[in-house]
């Protein structure tokens, strides 16, 4: 830390990092309530279900989550890297901009109305997450426009006056809903990896990867407007245009993660910071790293959440919490110390 | 801009080539799958479902259930297979079974779309009122080659709700409070469950049409609303007795009600009432002797253990 | 001779329209214009110092020079193109800024932030070359502070800060450099180190320097040519030592002054009332009167 970034010195932790994630990937996908011999997978599929019940475990149902908690926590802590970084706020969360109140007021809205169109035989629910919170965020993005004097500060507001508002709307339907549709909703937001079908899952992987290849082409771009914005501008960046792109990308990828696994917090708050402690600020490296890191974290977490409390299971939310809470409280002694001049 | 045009269609031509690659794998996936026509092991994962299943004399093939089956005492036995909300898919696979009998809402709905993905046999029931519960019973029935005995059972519980129609009929309407939580006041509207219930045990519900499903009450419109009987889900099946007590307790102030004042206050068992399965019949007996005592003189004590 | 800063007629106010950014006055604006009129030229590799009492436009001045403001009447043309011709990233690759140091949101180090001069230079993925790298180097030696090159920028002092931004601009590699009082809060030594780079950057870089300072002395001994500012739109531009003549600072600030002349050099000492220089000078007039 501290050398300036070069292209090469990227690769190699980028790379090391992958390979670290790839070990974790394994050793997570081993791990599980029921007991998997290796030998017996390697067999293959058998040529009725029931079969090879260890091949059908660890390939058609671990590894599966495991690389859907992967994408999963991979869009949310490059989302919420960039978000810090454009907010210029190191509280901001890829949720901050309505997009939870969105996906909570979309899926409600699916549940009370009964409508079960869904996209690619994927489940409606999170068709209909993925929608509410998209909406959502034009919504801020759109009021946010419309103060138009200090865009950060009125956008930081939007985000804060639609939530409360989806929130209250929210709270009224839940009321007048079935309990069952109510129940089953809430417990569907508090974040959840369960498997999906391929196609959704291989749509998902393409539409986020392609959204943090785009958002690392910015990263130098964030760098500078850590600067301000007129500082910013005066070397060359054209701020309003990196922000729409840095915006409209992050909404995207947090909008597809809550669409698969329902909101599952404080990855995007923590794995910036921390990765941010441990490597330094440049978003060059900031946004990779914590992309690869974020995937090992929640890989972990779903882990955790799988066999703690088997045969039963926690929604990793609550893992996240768990983990996160302290973490975070560390990290902030240990940042304020080492910052001590940031007052 | 023409760099950022060419790499959108290449995004957009290796997602579509893998979207089709895929869509043609599942298809051969599908047609590998055969469907075993002997059904020797069955999962389920709600208590209503298990309930069935023993009911129909399928007790001995059941291999696992969710956690919360816990009647009849076998089934408590058997193996465990997560929350109702959460099944746990590793544990339904590892049981092998022939069968796996599911819910309708989102969360079994996917438990159930993995396994049929992965070739085993899933019925997907919705059980939200009486007669969704005969028509499972009968869908079971004919998944498991045991329609006679399904047949049997929904006739049955036809016979007993029509001979319960029969007693409640001449009887005069009482008026009911179905309270689902006690702080903040929240009980059940007309557009519930519950409210059916309500109706077919001879009753009618103190509230009126409300929007919410469970509406909050204040104290003006519980007064003004002259329930006859009040009764209120136990929080937990252990100690009814105790929620009793603190339930009497609770209504002691308000002594307006006519319910409050002859004393018609019933804290009762969930498991039959609120569980849409077989034994859904003694559950409305026991709403229908909450209502109409007098109906009941004779089978007083049977009901009461029921408690 | 090139003038590679023309300004036309400007004119600018602060209205709630404009693009404001880093306004003084925040709340309620004045409908006066702040500049009126404005009309002067900078002629290529030369030294321009602008100075005024504060509120004047001096800053605004230097925004609406970098394209960070928008002015409502007149032109300005850099390097005989029109100012808004230019691209965000064109114009940085002309024009760079140093303005007030402060302390990024992010801790950055001294070298990541100096390399961040080279933004308008970069291509796609943002990584410096090897050129990037020794101008960087050279900017970082420049300003002495390479030393500091691998600490974060905030546990620098002010001064500290004010050279890296001043090395950050360097770095740009740019025409022209405006510099919003790059000297602020430095110390002697360095107040002079970095009016001796400015000065090297002139003559031997053929930079353009446009440079506010409020100190009327560093003005002198360094500018080519003196931009005053006054308080009721007035401005005088000229040769330094045109300009700044002790009339025409008094007028200005509003602050008597004291001429020493050495040689062709003059330097001015305020005279405020309680100043020891005001009371000798005092005697020294009243024993004249006396004769």
């Amino acid at each position: 830390m501290g050398q300036v970034l070069t292209a090469k010195s990227l690769v190699i932790k980028v790379l090391l990092c992958l390979a670290a994630l790839t070990v974790i990937m394994g050793l997570c996908t081993l791990v599980g309530t029921q007991k998997v011999s290796l030998k017996r997978v390697l067999a293959g599929p058998g040529s009725s279900p029931g079969e090879n019940i260890d091949y059908e475990i660890l390939i058609c149902i671990r590894l599966p989550r495991v690389l859907l908690a992967a994408l999963v926590g991979a869009a949310l802590a490059c989302s919420g890297v960039v978000l810090q970084a454009i907010l210029r706020n190191p509280l901001a969360d890829p949720y901050i901009l309505g997009i939870s109140s969105g996906a909570g007021l979309g899926v409600m809205t699916a549940a009370i109305s009964g409508i079960s169109w869904s996209f690619l035989g994927g489940s409606p629910i999170g068709f209909f997450a993925f929608a509410g919170a998209m909406v959502t965020v034009w919504l801020v993005w759109y009021i946010g426009h419309l103060t138009g004097k200090s865009q950060v500060t009125s956008l930081l507001l939007a985000g804060v006056v639609v939530n409360a508002f989806f929130s209250a709307i929210i709270m009224f339907l839940t009321s007048i809903a079935k309990s069952e549709q109510v129940v089953s909703t809430i417990f569907w937001l508090m974040g959840n990896i369960t498997g999906k079908n391929l196609s959704v899952l291989f749509v998902s992987a393409g539409c986020i990867l392609t959204g943090i290849i785009v958002l690392f082409t910015i990263s130098h771009r964030l760098n500078v407007l850590a600067l301000g914005q007129a500082e910013a501008k005066g070397l060359g960046v054209d701020v309003a245009r990196t922000r729409i792109i840095a915006f409209a990308f992050a909404a995207l990828i947090t909008a597809i993660s809550v669409s698969l696994s329902g909101l599952i917090g404080f990855v995007g708050l923590i794995i910036p910071h921390g990765v941010r402690l441990a490597f330094g600020p440049d978003h060059r490296q900031l946004l990779p790293l914590s992309a690869i890191i974020g995937a090992a974290f929640l890989i972990i977490a779903d882990t955790i959440a799988r066999i703690i409390v088997a045969p039963a299971q926690l929604p990793v939310g609550v893992i996240t919490a768990i983990a996160g809470g302290p973490f975070f409280l560390i990290l902030l002694a240990r940042y304020s110390r080492k910052v001590s001049w940031l007052k | 801009m023409n760099k950022w045009l060419w790499l959108l269609l290449t995004i957009l031509c290796l997602v579509g080539g893998g979207l089709l690659i895929i869509t043609m794998l599942s298809d051969q996936g599908s047609n590998a799958a055969t469907q075993p026509t002997q059904v020797n092991r069955i999962v389920s994962l709600a208590p209503n479902l298990t309930e069935i299943l023993f009911e129909l004399g399928l007790g001995e093939k059941v291999v696992a259930v969710s956690n919360d089956s816990d009647y009849p005492a076998k089934a408590a036995k058997k193996n465990k297979l997560g929350t109702f909300w959460q099944p746990n898919t590793e544990a339904i696979i590892a049981a092998k079974p022939d069968l796996v009998v599911t819910l309708w809402f989102e969360q079994q709905k996917s438990v159930a779309e993995a396994m049929k993905r992965l070739g085993y046999r899933v019925l997907t029931l919705k059980i939200e009122s009486i007669e969704e519960l005969l028509a499972a019973i009968e869908g079971i029935g004919a998944s498991t080659d045991t329609q006679n005995r399904a047949e049997q059972l929904v006739e049955d519980i036809t016979a007993r709700l029509k001979d319960l129609q029969l007693k409640v009929t001449p009887t005069k309407k009482v008026k009911v409070l179905w309270v689902v939580q006690a702080e903040p006041l929240r009980v059940a509207g007309r557009d519930t469950f519950l409210n059916e219930l309500i109706e077919l045990a001879g009753g009618e519900n103190a509230i009126g049409p409300t929007i919410q499903q469970y509406p909050p009450v204040g104290g003006e419109q519980l007064l003004s609303c002259g329930a006859e009987t009040i009764i209120q889900s136990a929080m937990s099946t252990t100690n009814i007795h105790a929620q009793q007590q603190s339930a009497e307790r609770f209504w002691s102030r308000w002594e307006a009600l006519p319910a409050v004042k002859n004393g018609r206050i019933h804290v009762i068992n969930p498991n039959t009432t609120l569980r849409l399965g077989p034994r859904l019949c003694e559950g409305l007996e026991l709403i229908t002797y909450c209502l109409h005592p007098k109906i009941y003189k004779r089978e007083q004590e049977t009901l009461q253990s029921i408690r | 001779m090139k003038a590679i800063i023309e300004v036309k007629n400007l004119s600018f106010s602060y209205t709630s329209q404009s693009a404001v950014l880093g306004t003084p006055y925040g709340g309620r604006l004045p409908a006066q214009p702040i500049l009126k009129h404005i009309t002067f030229k900078v002629i290529q590799s030369r030294f321009l110092a602008i100075a005024g009492p504060n509120g004047v436009g001096k800053t605004t001045l230097i925004n609406l020079l970098c394209g960070q403001l928008r002015a409502q009447a007149g032109s300005i043309i850099i390097d005989t193109a029109h100012i808004e011709s230019y691209s965000v990233g064109r114009l940085a690759q002309k024009v760079a800024v140093v303005r007030q140091e402060f302390v990024p949101i992010f801790d950055f180090t001294v070298a990541e932030v100096v390399s961040m001069g080279r933004t308008p230079y970069l291509g796609t993925f943002g990584f410096e070359g090897k050129t990037d790298r020794a101008v960087v180097n050279e900017a970082l030696e420049a300003t002495d502070t390479a030393q500091f090159a691998l600490r974060p920028l905030g546990s620098l002092s002010g001064g500290e800060r004010q050279r890296v931004f001043i090395a950050r601009a360097i770095a740009q590699n740019t025409a022209i450099l405006l510099l919003d009082e790059p000297t602020s809060f430095l110390d002697l030594k360095h107040q002079v180190g970095i009016y001796d780079l400015l000065k090297e950057m002139q003559l031997e870089k053929g930079k353009t320097i446009v440079a506010i300072t409020h100190d009327v002395n560093m003005a002198a001994q360094y500018a080519d040519e003196i931009l005053l500012l006054g308080a009721d739109n007035s401005y005088y531009i000229g040769k330094t030592k045109d300009t700044f003549k002790p009339e025409q600072i008094e007028k200005v600030f509003g602050v008597r002054v004291f001429t020493c002349n050495i040689k062709q050099e003059s330097f001015f000492l305020p005279l405020g009332k309680f100043a020891k220089a005001s009371t000798h000078i005092k005697s020294k007039l009243n024993s004249k009167q006396e004769k």
